[in-house]
């Protein structure tokens, strides 16, 4: 048998609901140590890291093109040059842009693509899943019948058809990203809404008076906190890699130096033998997104072990 | 000491690696069985019985799991003494479900899910009475071709056995009638009734008392010699807790079968053991017939067990639990693993460990208690004797 | 008959979410310039516009035009494409049937490699293929197909020349006949081993690299499942019955594992479709993907806006195929266990 462990003010209905509030940040300190234990996953923060350097300082890293900084300087007496020559550490592309350049150049690009569509779609996505769970009846099933028609198109495809409705603009990748990626927060919300309105305890905590509001702040929330933020580090991951494949086909502006444009600007040079392009742009690519998985994945082993077999 | 012992466990020590160190799971344990006899193996939670229960057949994963010491011998009639923890693979798959059966706790988890629980069982025949099997569908087993010894063995895939349906549709059909008919009749002897109909079932369609019942047909489908039995009613409806038991009793009596009953359920022992093994932090701490240990424990933990358990003169409010918790079994000190808990602990049993003496005919315990003041140089006097406690607790 | 019910609750939906699939697509057709654009052929006549215009209620209020549409739909008009000069229901089952060869054959690929990674993972848990498997999960789903594709193209089309681009040499596709619309299976039919070798050597790069994505989200699925099943007690009890260790794994672990598996492959399809984009593009293959980039890239709205009906079509279905097998098999779902 164990020995009763009173906890003040518990018991007394009148007090102040002790939910997850209190602990919150004793747990949170647990829960980042536990994650760092994973080589992975420290791996992963590193090289995120290094791309937000990367990012922020790329003004210092490589000296900013006029007018348009996103815009490869050309240097046209050294084009198709293998890296190491003439300054160009990794090379230059068939019009004498610098790969370098363009990589570090993109760096800013994809942030601004994954925290703005993530952000947005993030927000967006849990108001309206929120909404739909909240409400229930009629506005649920609608929204999450507009949920089951956005989520029957394939994402890039979507993206694809709005951004090229739009017009060849980055700024209109992002808004294409952002139009498609909400649904699955939107679902994910609402799901644990559900299961909280499911849940005991806030039967009980409606008799004893709380309100809407502060339930779902203090039980939804915490609860729901998990699966979307993996879900949304996962997504800053899978939004450039779409992204990139938009800019690749050419639904960005000419000679931008997006990563995916790169690669697609140095597909011609492929065949000639000329890989320095392609591979460093692409090689890019995937350490972004592979940074933001092995650390979406180490925050749901840690978070949720039982979607991971270990 | 009888030579015609059925199963002999000798110094068993099995250990499972962790974090923080080895934990000893199972410790010098030493039991035999003879045939035909009952066992009850009995312990709390985490005593270890279920590890030895499993060493028997060499189920313990091999990570994280280890046989550090011991052996566990199993007499064959016609072919003498196997040791199961060195033989090779071969040997211990023709022992299991053959001469070992076991039947597990849950038998809605001891079920594939996926299959009926007529192919599951067709498995045990497919895999140990394949000739007989042939045979009865009249095929002549030393020149049976592979498609058939598969389909016998429920291991042909879909299209396989679809194409030997459709090319040799006679052969098909008696071979499928010989693997069903001795299915049946293994079902029906456990009191199933319309095995033909259970055996297409899928586990989730049966009762929990259904699905024990097949899992006892499919564990005696071979006449084995020794029956595990691994908590099996722990899972099931209390009313139907007595009718498997009394089946498996039925069973055991009709072809002279051994079993080993692993349970913490003292009121299976008091009905069916003729013998107990008390298991405590992977030692055995007391054996002897049932009901004389029952009714006279000599340890202080089977006292403290059988005390604990609430019966009409137990005066209201008073229920005795043992004060303490199990301790913990990685690297444990060497002592008396009880001593924190015993209300006779002497300073020499935390720093000794107490070995299995036998204080009677067919009574063994592991106690400090059984040994001579002198040898122990214990300055408590007042500890009581053995001659003390015979007149019960 | 469970199974049946939910068959027929979900194919009532399929309309449902079609009609709002038309009109997310109709809504993009009226954001471009001219909505005409869709039905009108090179060299029309500024009489022929207005009458097209007339016909499709291009001055009326919105929800006409949506009715007029879905009425051009219904009636088989699906446009005109610009990038190949034909009414798009012309050209649309040829692009589909190409994809649709690609697309099955990087599945099959994607799924029998990877549940026998996945299975070899989830049995040796820990150990050295766990952790390969894991890798290469992790990187398939950080790889974009289209540079993947690149990547494999310069050593097996530039320096082997094992693989060639496109779908078929000429001479040898137009030698025999094409019934189905798939090389590969038209060259079964009409018993050509050298069409089929032909269909084959153009096939299995374009195949390959599609099934890259695909494979890691069914490698893990698979390995994740593996291991739940393994530890499963009726794992245990087939080994207590004197069952081979490999007849344990596979009939009895792996059985079970396949099932949450097979959820993952309905998903995976759509990673198929969309990774098709890229790697048409690339190897030149001539299906719906690479039809679609040369529309982007000259603003042919017919051919987007049929694009993404069909493929949410496609995709739609495959996920109702899909989901009525697991149904079907996981018979403690459908008697609601």
């Amino acid at each position: 048998m164990t020995t009763k462990t009173g906890k003040m003010g518990a018991t007394s209905p009148r007090a102040p609901r002790k939910s997850a509030g209190t602990v919150k940040w004793a747990r949170r300190l647990e829960v980042g140590r536990e994650v760092l234990r994973n080589p992975l996953t420290v791996i992963g923060l590193s090289i995120i890291f290094l791309f937000l350097l990367m990012a922020i300082f790329a003004p210092l890293l490589a000296e900013p093109n006029q007018p348009d900084p996103y815009q490869s300087p050309r240097d046209w007496s050294n084009i198709d040059s293998p890296p190491g020559i003439a300054g160009h550490v990794l090379g230059t592309d068939s019009t004498g842009g610098d790969v370098l350049y363009g990589i570090i150049w993109g760096s800013r690009l994809s942030l601004q693509l994954s925290v703005t569509v993530v952000l947005f779609t993030l927000v967006f996505g849990t108001i309206v899943g929120s909404i739909a769970a909240m409400k229930g009846g009629r506005i649920d099933n609608l929204l999450m019948r507009i949920v089951d028609v956005f989520l029957s198109i394939p994402e890039l495809i979507f993206a694809l058809a709005i951004a090229a409705v739009l017009g060849p603009a980055f700024s209109n990748i992002i808004l294409a990203l952002a139009a498609v990626f909400w649904v699955k927060y939107a679902r994910i919300i609402r799901g644990e809404i559900i299961k909280v309105k499911q849940a005991e305890y806030v039967a009980a905590a409606k008799v004893v008076g709380d309100s809407s509001w502060n339930i779902y702040r203090k039980d939804v929330l915490p609860n729901a906190a998990t699966p979307l933020i993996v879900q949304a580090t996962l997504d800053m991951g899978n939004v450039v890699l779409i992204g990139a494949t938009l800019s690749f086909i050419g639904l960005a502006q000419a000679g931008l130096t997006e990563w995916g444009a790169l690669v697609s600007a140095g597909q011609s040079g492929l065949l000639a033998g000329e890989w320095w392009v392609s591979t460093f742009a692409g090689l890019a690519i995937v350490l972004w997104a592979l940074a933001f998985n092995l650390v979406g994945d180490g925050l749901r082993d840690v978070l949720d072990p039982k979607t991971e077999g270990r | 000491m009888s030579q015609d012992w059925l199963l002999k466990v000798e110094d068993l020590s099995v250990r499972f690696q962790s974090r923080g160190g080895d934990a000893h799971a199972v410790e010098g344990v030493n039991f035999e069985i003879q045939p035909g006899e009952t066992l009850a193996l009995v312990g709390e939670t985490g005593c270890g019985k279920s590890v030895t229960a499993r060493s028997i057949l060499r189920l313990v994963p091999e990570p994280p799991g280890k046989y550090v010491a011991g052996s566990i011998k199993l007499n064959v009639r016609g072919k003498g003494v196997v040791d199961i923890l060195s033989a090779t693979t071969k040997e211990v798959m023709a022992i299991r479900g053959e001469r070992i059966s076991m039947i597990f706790q849950d038998p809605g988890k001891a079920l594939n899910p996926a299959l009926t629980v007529g192919s599951q069982l067709a498995e045990v025949f497919g895999q140990h009475r394949l000739e007989m099997i042939l045979a009865a569908a009249g095929i002549d087993p030393s020149k049976a071709s592979r498609a058939e010894k598969r389909i016998a063995k429920q291991r042909a895939s879909f299209v396989q056995t679809r194409i030997f349906a459709l090319t040799r549709k006679k052969k098909a059909e008696t071979l499928q009638k010989a693997i069903d008919n001795a299915v049946a009749r293994s079902l029906a002897d456990t009191g199933i009734p319309n095995p033909k109909k259970i055996m297409k079932s899928y586990p989730h369609e049966l009762s929990g008392g259904m699905k024990q019942r097949v899992m006892i047909a499919q564990a005696l489908a071979c006449d084995p010699d020794l029956l595990i039995a691994d908590e099996p009613t722990t899972a099931l409806d209390v009313t139907i807790q007595a009718r498997i038991l009394e089946l498996i009793q039925d069973m055991q009596k009709r072809r002279g079968m051994a079993v080993l009953y692993i349970t913490h359920d003292l009121s299976i022992v008091r009905e069916f053991a003729d013998n107990i093994a008390v298991m405590y932090a992977g030692h055995i701490v007391e054996t002897g017939p049932a009901k004389e240990v029952l009714a006279n424990p000599q340890h202080p933990y089977t006292s403290g067990l059988l005390g604990a358990i609430p019966h009409r003169r137990t005066p209201r409010g008073e229920l005795a639990a043992i004060p303490g918790s199990v301790p913990q079994l990685i690297n444990p000190p060497t002592q008396c693993h009880f001593a924190s808990r015993c209300p006779w602990a002497a300073s020499a049993c935390k720093t000794m460990a107490p070995a299995l003496h036998t204080i009677q005919e067919n009574r063994k315990v592991a106690c400090f208690r059984f040994d001579s003041a002198e040898d122990l140089l214990i300055e408590n006097a007042g500890m009581p004797t053995p001659a003390k406690l015979a007149g019960g607790n | 008959m469970q199974v049946r019910d939910y068959l027929l609750r979900r194919l009532a939906l399929l309309p449902v979410i079609m009609l709002g699939v038309s009109v997310i697509v109709f809504t993009l057709t009226r954001f471009t310039g001219s909505p005409v654009g869709i039905y009108a052929t090179p060299n029309m006549t500024p009489e022929e516009i207005a009458a097209l215009e007339a016909r499709y209620l291009l001055d009326q209020p919105i929800p006409l035009q949506y009715a007029a549409w879905i009425g051009g739909l219904f009636r088989g008009d699906l446009g005109w494409s610009g990038v190949s000069v034909a009414p798009v229901t012309e050209v649309i089952g040829l692009k589909f049937a190409a994809t649709l060869e690609l697309a099955i054959a990087a599945g099959l690929i994607a799924v029998l490699a990877g549940v026998a990674l996945g299975t070899v993972a989830g049995v040796r848990r820990n150990k050295a293929p766990d952790h390969g498997a894991r890798m290469f999960s992790i990187l398939g789903a950080s790889t974009p197909t289209f540079w993947f594709g690149l990547l494999l193209l310069v050593p097996f089309y530039l320096w082997l020349d094992w693989f060639p681009l496109g779908r078929s040499t000429p001479e040898i596709f137009s030698s025999i006949a094409h019934p189905t619309g798939m090389y590969t299976l038209d060259a079964l039919i009409a018993l050509s081993p050298g069409a089929f070798l032909d269909a084959i050597r153009h096939l299995i790069l374009p195949a390959v690299v599609l099934a890259f994505g695909a494979m890691a989200i069914i490698v893990r699925m698979m390995r994740s499942s593996m291991v739940e099943a393994m530890s499963e007690e009726y794992v245990d009890a087939a080994r207590a019955k004197g069952l081979p260790n490999k007849v344990v794994i596979r009939r009895h672990a792996r059985r079970n594992a396949l099932l949450p598996t097979t959820t993952v492959i309905g998903l995976s399809f759509g990673f198929l479709l969309q990774g098709a984009v890229a790697v048409e593009l690339i190897f030149r293959w001539p299906g719906l993907g690479q039809w679609v980039t040369s529309a982007v890239l000259s603003g042919d709205q017919a051919t987007i806006m049929a694009y993404v009906l069909i493929t949410a079509l496609i995709f739609m279905t495959v996920n109702l195929a899909v989901d009525v097998a697991y149904a079907y098999l996981d018979r403690r779902v459908v008697l609601g266990e």
